[in-house]
């Protein structure tokens, strides 16, 4: 786990952070989780980041090592283009099977309850437009797909191409908000 | 008549429902499992190049997408009519452990471990994961360490945990690296650990469920599954057997080439899932099982040290075959046990890190078949392609279709065990349940989308009418 010194204010605290970044990259704005992450890391290279297509527990005893935790996910709900930031607390919830995916919320109730710890965390939302399965590769996705099925695994700045102009709208929202939101803990979570 | 309707099964991989007929007492006439959503996989596959396979056919399923990913790249060997570098095949074993390594953590942890750990009777409200991580804890740990592990193989092999590449027609599309190996092996240690623990806890629940072990699909039958020369565990090659339950081998040596001589498959009115069928005994009486239970039925030793063991004890509950279901839970335990034993040996094979990987060729037939043993039982990948290589039809036979005549067997003799009147209760509908999950079916594979999976039970009185139902 990589640590980074967070809080811009007065004496920075050791606070060792997680960005989470998911989506599905095959959905055009799906992948705005996906794609905000990945552009984060070269902004925030002392930052722990993942990128997943869904939530799964075995993330939990990831989360339970850190202090602050971000999720970065797409929403079709809200205006296109908006970004909005919710404060999450643990929730446990009776009906999970936790065999797909699970909710923030959830992974922050198995981090306490399994491992002691939680983070304090946030879910930061780009409301997207276009949520239709892409047919075809771009042609620079499709010059590394040869033959095989040797699809690249970390998202591509070309599945960018597939966003809504809403949806890189927030894109670009969110990649300047994160950075601020990190320096702003804890007061602002 | 009465008809109570289970719709649809929670805690299983995919959308179905149970229905349970009563008579005019109010007794159990019948009961069937019904698979509600189709997906037509076969059907898609049509006018897409043989090679595209691997890649579309994991997208079947997110549980299992290595088995298909394996059974695919199979199939398409056998089209190439390639020999896969000897490298290539102890990767793709290790893939095949890895994915039965992770899939038996879910179903034995996420799914079932609820009705084991909090009583089959106890409120669904409670009778979940998030129960089990409420009272105890070490265990819903042990689970998610341990399936954990396997995606962790999964990963560092294929990229990706959930629908990993890597796996190719004629092997694997590039070596391993020794800080993979390693990285690999440093965990196996914990991974024996765990099981071990649930298998000496489970053991010791065993007799606190004798009412399920009695009732959940507690038959004779026949058994299906991979075998070869040494009769040791085989998940990756070697040939298909059928044994009776006294473990008389009723047909042997069944390839590719001629399985459709011994599996037939029956299409059902009120299910989108096939019924398989021993064909010497035909549609009623060819019924059987794979999976766990008919792999250790099968096989003569696991052919790894603590598996051995394991498997010694195993075969003490019963003279002949293990007969009752409610084993497949333990046979699943004991299969990951050898699945990680059995990883940590191919890891430590210097040939493991061997830089030819793969073989490449065009097609030189027409038709190819690819079998594998996946986590929930005999899995088959069948295409015939034309002269441009483009598939002309796919068939798949996947575990539970397999299954599926079991399952409804078990079904029924579930409901005619705990069932009594026209009231129902909740411990009685989760015991219908359990005998479903207790063969993990995954219907994604066969026919369906996967998604959230409440439960309907409906009771029906002699004509069809609803005198009760339950929801959650």
């Amino acid at each position: 786990m990589a640590t980074w010194w967070i809080g811009c204010c007065g004496k920075p605290q050791m606070a060792r952070a997680l960005i989470v970044g998911y989506g599905n990259p095959l959905r055009g704005d799906d992948a705005l989780g996906l794609l905000a992450a990945d552009r984060l890391r070269a902004l925030l290279p002392e930052v722990a980041i993942l990128t997943c297509h869904q939530l799964a527990p075995e993330l939990a005893a990831t989360l339970a090592e850190c202090d602050a935790a971000i999720f970065l996910d797409a929403t079709a709900e809200g205006t296109p283009g908006t970004v909005a930031v919710t404060r999450l607390a643990p929730q446990s919830s009776s009906a999970a099977s936790l065999t797909h995916h699970v909710s923030p919320q959830t992974l922050l109730e198995l981090a306490q309850t399994l491992y002691g710890h939680t983070p304090r965390a946030l879910l930061v939302t780009g409301a997207g437009e276009s949520f239709a399965p892409r047919h075809e590769a771009s042609p620079t996705v499709a010059s590394f797909v040869p033959r095989q099925q040797e699809i690249p695994t970390v998202p591509s700045a070309e599945y960018a191409e597939s966003l809504s102009p809403s949806a890189r709208e927030a894109l670009e929202k969110i990649c300047r908000l994160v950075p601020e939101l990190l320096r702003g803990f804890p007061a602002l979570w | 008549m009465p008809t109570i309707i289970i719709d649809p099964v929670t805690r299983i991989e995919g959308h179905s429902k149970i229905t349970i007929q009563l008579d005019n007492e109010g007794q159990v006439q019948d009961a069937h499992f019904h698979v509600t959503q189709v997906r037509g996989f076969e059907k898609l596959c049509e006018g897409r190049p043989f090679t595209e396979m691997p890649a579309l056919m994991a997208r079947i399923c997110g549980i299992c997408p290595t088995s298909h990913l394996l059974a695919s790249s199979k199939a398409c060997d056998d089209i190439m009519a390639v020999r896969i570098p000897e490298t290539a095949e102890k990767l793709r074993r290790i893939m095949n452990l890895a994915q039965i390594t992770q899939s038996h953590a879910l179903s034995f942890f996420y799914l079932s471990s609820p009705d084991f750990l909090l009583g089959m009777d106890s409120d669904p409200v409670e009778r979940n994961i998030m129960g089990v991580v409420r009272k105890f804890p070490q265990m819903a740990r042990d689970g998610i360490k341990l399936r954990q592990f396997g995606q962790r193989v999964l990963e560092t092999l294929g990229g990706k945990r959930v629908h990993p590449g890597w796996i190719v027609p004629g092997g694997v599309s590039h070596p391993l690296q020794a800080s993979q190996r390693d990285a690999i092996l440093a965990e196996i240690p914990e991974a024996i650990r765990i099981t071990r623990a649930a298998l000496q806890w489970f053991k010791g629940q065993i007799e606190s469920f004798r009412a399920e072990v009695r009732s959940f699909a507690n038959f004779p039958s026949l058994f299906l599954a991979m075998a070869n020369d040494t009769n040791e565990f085989s998940a990756y090659n070697g040939w298909l057997r059928f044994i009776d339950a006294n473990l008389n081998v009723v047909a042997d040596n069944i390839t590719g080439t001629d399985y459709l001589n011994y599996i037939g498959e029956s299409c059902n009115n009120d299910s989108y899932l096939k019924s398989t069928y021993f064909k010497p005994l035909g549609l009623k009486d060819g019924v059987y099982r794979v999976g766990p239970l008919a792999r250790l039925n099968m096989c003569k030793s696991a052919g790894t040290p603590q598996a051995d063991e394991e498997l010694a004890e195993f075969r003490e509950l019963e003279r002949h075959s293990v007969l009752s279901s409610f084993y497949y839970h333990y046979a699943r335990l004991i299969e990951i046990l050898f699945s990680v034993e059995r990883m940590q040996t191919l890891l430590n094979d210097p040939e493991i890190l061997g830089q030819n990987v793969r073989a490449h060729a065009t097609p030189n037939q027409y038709e190819g078949v690819g079998i594998l043993e996946a986590p929930r039982g005999t899995l088959i990948h069948h295409y015939k392609i034309d002269q441009n290589g483009l598939i002309e039809s796919a068939n798949m036979i996947i575990a539970t279709g397999h299954n599926n005549q079991a399952i409804n067997h078990g079904v029924l003799q579930v409901a005619r065990q705990f069932i009594k009147g026209k009231k129902l209760e909740q411990g009685m509908l989760n015991r219908v349940e359990a005998v479903v999950r207790a063969f993990d079916p995954c219907l994604s594979c066969s026919t369906h989308a996967a998604g959230m999976m409440p439960l309907d039970i409906q009771l029906l009185d002699a004509d069809g009418n609803m005198v009760d139902r339950l929801l959650r």
